[in-house]
C-alpha cells in the first residue's frame, strides 16, 4: 500500500510539469471534440495522433491519450443528451433521460450531473486500478465462455424494464434488434449469414450506424413529420444554472453505485460499456421509488449510466496494465502506443516499467480534473443548444450523423443504411415501439450467442456447462430474480436502501 | 492543418538523418484493410513513421477500411484504385485465409504484388497447471480424442486456426475434428488461455511471449525453422511435427498499373526497408525481417495460397463440435420466429386497441419531404461533388422542412458548417470524408 502510494507519488512527479498539463489540456479537448461526433471512438483517434507523438516523451504522450480517452467518453455524453444522438454505444443509455431533461429546460441539469458524475466515477475507478488491479485482473481470468453467457442473460433482463408501455412492442422491437444483428459473418464458422451477397455486409451492421440512425435521424423525421414547420410546443422555461440541491441529493448514491457496476463490469471483457450503462440504468430504476419518473426526466437515469461509463472505461486498462490483454479496440491502440516506445506490455509491465505505468495511472487522475474544470463552467453555454431554431439544430444533427457514419469505413453503403434505419427509427416512434429494446438486441444478441456456443464446443455439447460452473450458475439465478422476483427483490432492496 | 501536423513531424524529424535525402515520392496512400490497433493497421502506421521520416515520401496518409479478414478492403482496393501508382494496401496470409473462407471474388491475382515485408512466428501454449508438459504430451492426447482437447486462437480462417489444421495433418488427425474455438482478436483468446478457459492456445508469438517469459503460460512449441534466440523452446519440427509457419504481412500495389511505376513502388519499399528507422521498429513490434520482393514474392503467394486453401477446405468449419443447439442455424431460427410471432402479436394487440380507444392520428406534415430529398441529395452527391457541396445542400434542404422563411440566412449557415466540419474532421483529424476538387482546394 505504502509502496503503491510511493510510485504513485513518482508517477505525478512526473506528470506536473507544465508542458505535461498542456498536453493533458490538447488531449481533453480533443477527445471532447471526437466525443461529439457520433461514431469516431478514442481508438481511431489516438491511432491517428499515435505518429505525431512519436517525437513527444511518453510521458506527455500518455499523459495526452489519457485526456482523449476520458474526453470522448465525456463529449459522448454531450451530445446524447442535448440532441439525442449518442456518440458511442456507452452514452445510450444516457440519451433516454438525458434528452428528457434537456427538452424539459434541464439541460444544464443533465449535463452537470453527467460531468460530475463521470469525475467521481473516473476517479473512484483510477483509485481502484492504482490498489486492486492485480487481484482483479486473476479474478475476471475466472471468466470463460459460459460465464461471459450468463452475463449476457442478465443484462437481457434490464430489456424488460425498457420495453415501455405495451410488453408486445417492446418484445417486437427487441426481437428486431436480433434479427439485425444476425447479419454478417459468424464468428466461430466463418460462415456468412444474411449477408445477400453484399461483401460490406460481411462484418454486419454496426451498431453505431443503428444509434444513429434510430435516435437522431429517426428523431429529425419525425420531428418534420409531426410537426412541420408550426412550432411544436410553447418553450419552456430553461434554466442554465446546473443542479437543485435536490438533484445533488438524489445523483450521489447513483453516482457510487455506477462507479461500483462500471468498474468491474469494464475489467470483463464483454461487449464494452453497453452492459454497465444498462445494468445501472436498471438497478437505478428498480431502487427508485418513483420508477415511474424513467424515460420521463429522473435524473438518477443520467447520473448512474454516466458513472458507470467511465468506470468501465478505467476498468478496461486493469487487464492491459497488469495482464498486457486488450480488451477493447482503445485498449488495443494503447497496446501498440507502449510498443512504439519498446514496451511489451504484458505480466511484467509493472515491475520492468513501473514508471510509464504510474504515470499513465498519474494521467487518468489528471485527465479526470481536467475534464471537470474545463467543462463545468461550459454547462450553461452547452444547454443553450436547446435555445438554437430547429431547422439549424436538426440540420446541424443530419450533417454531423452523415459524416459520422460516413467515417466509420468511408462507404456509401453505410450512410444508405443510416437513412433507411432512420426511416425505420421514424415509423416505430409513429406506432410507439420503444427504441432501446432494438439498440440491446443488435449489442447482446450475437455476444450472447457467440458465448453459449463458445461454450458449448468446449463443453462438447453438455449444455449442463452454465449450472455446474459456480459463477455462471449464480449469474443465472440473478437473472432469473430479476425477471421472476422482481417486485419482492424490489421491496427488499427499497428496504435495504432506507436502512444503510 | 494536415500539413501543419506533418510540418510538425518533419520540423522534429528534421534535427536527425534526412535532410540530405530527396524524396522519391511526393505521396503514397497506405491502405491497412482492418480496424485501428491491429497487426496491419500497425504495418501501415509504422511505414508512415518510416517513410515520412527517412524522406522517401513526403506524406504517406493511413487508411482504414476494415471487415471480413481484409477482404473488404481488397475489394475497394481492386476496385476503386485501378492503375493508381500512389497508393498501397497491406495485405498478408490472413487475407488469404479470408479470401477462401468468404468465398471473395477478388483475390490476390488480381492485384499487383510489389513486397513481403514481415513474418511472425506462432507458438502453441498451455494454461501454467495443464497436464500437458511437452508436445508429445498433447498429440498423444489429441490422436485419443481429438474433440476432447479445445483449442483457443483468433477468429476463423485466421491463422492461428490455420496452423492448427497443418499440425493436427501432420500427426495424422483430420483437421476436421479439432475443436477450434475462436476468439476475436489477441486479448480475447489470451485470457481464454491464461484462464485455462480452454486447453491449449495458439497464437502469435509477440503476443504470446511476454507470457510465456513470465511463466503464466507454458510454451509447447514455436512454428520457426530454428530455435529462437532468447527463448528456450523447441520448434515444431524439433519434435517430429514437420512443419514450419509464420503469419506474414506484405504490401501490394493497385491492378493495371506499369512497369515503370511498379519498379518506382518497388524501389520506394526497398529505400524504406534499408532505413535504420525500419531495423529499429521491427526490433520493437518483434516482427521478423521477411523481405522478398517482385517475381520471387509472387511465387511465395502462390505457395501460400494453395496451402491454406487445402487446409481450411479440410478443416470444414460448418462443423462445430457443440451438438445441434449450438450449429450455425439454431440461433438466427430462434430470433426470427420470435420476430414473427411478436410481429403477428403487435399488430393483432394494436387492432384491438384501435378498435377499443381510437389513437389520436399523428397529422402528417408535408414538408417532412423536404428531409427525404436532403437525404437522397447527400447520398447522390457525397463521393460524386464532393462532402462540402453535398453537406450544404443537405444542411439547407433540412432547414427548409423546418422552417423556409431565412433561405439565404441558413444558405450561409449551411456553408460555414460544412466548411467547419471538413476542416475539423476530415483535416486536423483525417478521417476519410470524401473530396471534390472544393475541397481539394480547401
Amino acid at each position: 500500500m505504502f509502496e503503491t502510494l510511493r510510485a504513485l507519488s513518482s508517477g505525478f512527479a512526473g506528470a506536473f510539469a507544465l508542458h505535461n498539463l498542456g498536453w493533458a489540456l490538447v488531449g481533453t479537448t480533443l477527445g471532447t471534440a471526437i466525443g461529439v461526433l457520433p461514431g469516431i471512438g478514442p481508438a481511431l483517434t489516438v491511432a491517428v495522433l499515435l505518429p505525431v507523438t512519436f517525437n513527444l516523451d511518453p510521458i506527455s504522450a500518455f499523459i495526452m491519450f489519457g485526456g482523449i480517452y476520458s474526453g470522448a467518453m465525456y463529449g459522448g455524453s454531450t451530445t446524447s443528451i442535448l440532441l439525442n444522438t449518442p456518440g458511442e454505444t456507452g452514452s445510450i443509455a444516457t440519451a433516454i433521460d438525458g434528452y428528457m431533461m434537456a427538452r424539459q429546460g434541464r439541460g444544464a441539469a443533465a449535463l452537470t450531473t453527467a460531468a460530475v458524475g463521470s469525475f467521481v466515477a473516473g476517479t473512484l475507478a483510477t483509485v481502484a486500478l492504482t490498489f486492486f488491479a492485480p487481484a482483479l485482473a486473476s479474478a475476471a481470468l475466472r471468466f470463460g465462455p459460459a460465464e461471459y453467457f450468463a452475463l449476457t442473460v442478465v443484462a437481457f433482463t434490464t430489456v424488460s424494464l425498457l420495453l415501455g408501455p405495451s410488453r408486445v412492442k417492446g418484445l417486437f422491437s427487441l426481437f428486431l434488434g436480433l434479427s439485425v444483428g444476425l447479419v454478417g459473418i459468424d464468428q466461430l464458422t466463418g460462415d456468412a449469414r444474411f449477408s445477400f451477397g453484399i461483401p460490406q455486409l460481411l462484418d454486419g451492421i454496426d451498431v453505431v450506424i443503428l444509434v444513429i440512425g434510430l435516435f437522431a435521424v429517426g428523431e429529425t423525421l419525425f420531428q418534420a413529420w409531426q410537426y412541420g414547420r408550426s412550432e411544436p410546443e410553447a418553450v419552456v422555461l430553461h434554466d442554465f444554472t446546473g443542479m437543485s440541491r435536490d438533484e445533488w441529493r438524489r445523483s450521489w448514491g447513483s453516482w457510487l453505485r455506477g462507479a461500483a457496476i462500471g468498474f468491474p463490469l469494464g475489467v470483463l471483457p464483454c461487449g464494452g460499456t453497453v452492459i454497465p450503462t444498462f445494468v445501472s440504468y436498471a438497478t437505478e430504476k428498480r431502487l427508485s421509488k418513483e420508477p415511474e419518473r424513467f424515460g420521463h426526466g429522473a435524473i438518477e437515469g443520467v447520473a448512474g449510466p454516466e458513472a458507470a461509463n467511465n468506470a468501465a472505461a478505467a476498468g478496461v486498462l486493469v487487464p492491459l496494465l497488469t495482464l498486457g490483454l486488450p480488451s477493447s479496440a482503445t485498449a488495443a491502440v494503447m497496446l501498440a502506443a507502449f510498443q512504439q516506445y519498446g514496451l511489451q506490455p504484458g505480466p511484467l509491465l509493472f515491475t520492468s516499467r513501473p514508471d510509464l505505468v504510474w504515470t499513465l495511472i498519474a494521467s487518468l487522475y489528471i485527465g479526470n480534473v481536467m475534464l471537470l474544470v474545463l467543462n463545468l463552467p461550459l454547462v450553461g453555454v452547452w444547454a443553450r443548444v436547446m435555445l438554437m431554431p430547429r431547422r439549424l439544430l436538426f440540420a446541424g444533427v443530419l450533417v454531423l450523423a452523415s459524416l459520422g457514419a460516413y467515417s466509420l469505413n468511408g462507404s456509401l453503403l453505410d450512410l444508405a443504411i443510416l437513412y433507411l434505419v432512420g426511416v425505420v427509427g421514424c415509423a416505430m416512434r409513429i406506432y410507439d415501439v420503444p427504441l432501446v429494446p432494438a439498440v440491446l438486441g443488435l449489442v447482446l444478441g450475437p455476444l450472447s450467442e457467440l458465448q453459449f456456443r463458445r461454450a458449448m464446443a468446449i463443453s462438447e455439447g453438455d449444455i449442463s456447462i452454465f449450472v455446474t460452473r459456480p459463477i455462471s450458475l449464480v449469474l443465472l439465478l440473478v437473472a432469473a430474480m430479476l425477471l421472476l422476483g422482481s417486485r419482492l427483490l424490489t421491496r427488499k432492496l427499497a428496504t435495504a436502501e432506507t436502512g444503510l | 492543418m494536415h500539413r501543419a501536423l506533418t510540418t510538425i513531424v518533419f520540423c522534429l524529424a528534421a534535427t536527425g538523418v534526412v535532410a540530405a535525402q530527396q524524396p522519391h515520392l511526393d505521396q503514397l496512400r497506405l491502405i491497412a484493410p482492418a480496424a485501428p490497433g491491429g497487426g496491419w493497421d500497425q504495418t501501415a502506421r509504422v511505414m508512415q513513421q518510416v517513410l515520412q521520416r527517412s524522406g522517401i515520401v513526403r506524406t504517406a496518409p493511413v487508411e482504414n477500411i476494415p471487415g471480413a479478414a481484409g477482404t473488404i478492403g481488397l475489394a475497394r482496393f481492386v476496385g476503386s484504385e485501378q492503375g493508381r501508382d500512389d497508393a498501397v494496401l497491406v495485405s498478408g496470409l490472413i487475407m488469404l485465409g479470408g479470401i477462401v473462407m468468404h468465398r471473395s471474388p477478388v483475390t490476390l491475382h488480381e492485384v499487383t504484388p510489389i513486397a513481403r515485408l514481415t513474418g511472425e512466428y506462432e507458438a502453441i501454449v498451455v494454461p501454467a497447471n495443464s497436464p500437458f508438459r511437452t508436445l508429445a504430451d498433447m498429440i498423444r492426447a489429441l490422436k485419443e480424442r481429438p474433440e476432447a482437447l479445445s483449442w483457443g486462437g483468433g477468429s476463423a480462417g485466421g491463422s492461428d486456426q490455420i496452423l492448427a489444421g497443418l499440425v493436427a495433418e501432420a500427426v495424422g488427425v483430420p483437421p476436421g475434428r479439432i475443436n477450434y474455438v475462436a476468439f476475436s482478436g489477441g486479448g480475447e483468446s489470451l485470457s481464454a488461455i491464461l484462464g485455462g478457459q480452454v486447453s491449449l492456445g495458439i497464437n502469435g508469438l509477440a503476443e504470446l511471449e511476454p507470457q510465456i517469459q513470465a511463466g503464466t503460460v507454458r510454451a509447447l512449441a514455436v512454428s520457426s525453422a530454428e530455435r529462437l534466440l532468447g527463448l528456450d523452446v523447441p520448434t515444431l519440427r524439433e519434435q517430429g511435427v514437420d512443419l514450419e509457419f509464420e503469419n506474414w504481412r506484405s504490401v501490394v500495389a493497385p491492378p493495371g498499373i506499369g512497369a515503370r511505376e511498379r519498379q518506382r513502388l518497388e524501389s520506394v519499399i526497398a529505400a524504406m526497408v534499408a532505413t535504420p528507422e525500419w531495423r529499429d521498429a521491427l526490433a520493437r513490434y518483434r516482427w521478423i525481417d521477411r523481405y522478398l520482393p517482385g517475381e520471387k514474392f509472387s511465387q511465395f503467394v502462390d505457395g501460400e495460397e494453395t496451402r491454406v486453401r487445402t487446409t481450411l477446405m479440410q478443416l470444414d468449419t460448418g462443423q462445430g463440435s457443440g451438438g445441434t443447439l449450438a450449429s450455425v442455424g439454431a440461433y438466427p431460427a430462434f430470433v426470427l420466429t420470435g420476430l414473427a410471432i411478436c410481429a403477428i402479436a403487435a399488430l393483432v394487440v394494436g387492432r384491438g386497441a384501435t378498435a377499443a380507444t381510437p389513437r389520436p392520428r399523428i397529422a402528417l406534415s408535408g414538408t417532412v419531404w423536404w428531409i427525404g430529398v436532403a437525404l437522397v441529395v447527400n447520398l447522390a452527391m457525397a463521393e460524386s461533388i464532393g462532402f462540402v457541396p453535398a453537406s450544404t445542400a443537405m444542411f439547407w434542404l433540412t432547414a427548409r422542412a423546418f422552417d423556409d422563411r431565412h433561405p439565404m440566412r441558413d444558405a450561409v449557415f449551411a456553408v460555414v458548417m460544412a466548411i467547419g466540419a471538413y476542416l475539423l474532421f476530415g483535416r486536423l483529424l483525417q478521417l476519410p470524408l470524401p473530396a471534390g476538387p472544393l475541397e481539394g482546394w480547401l
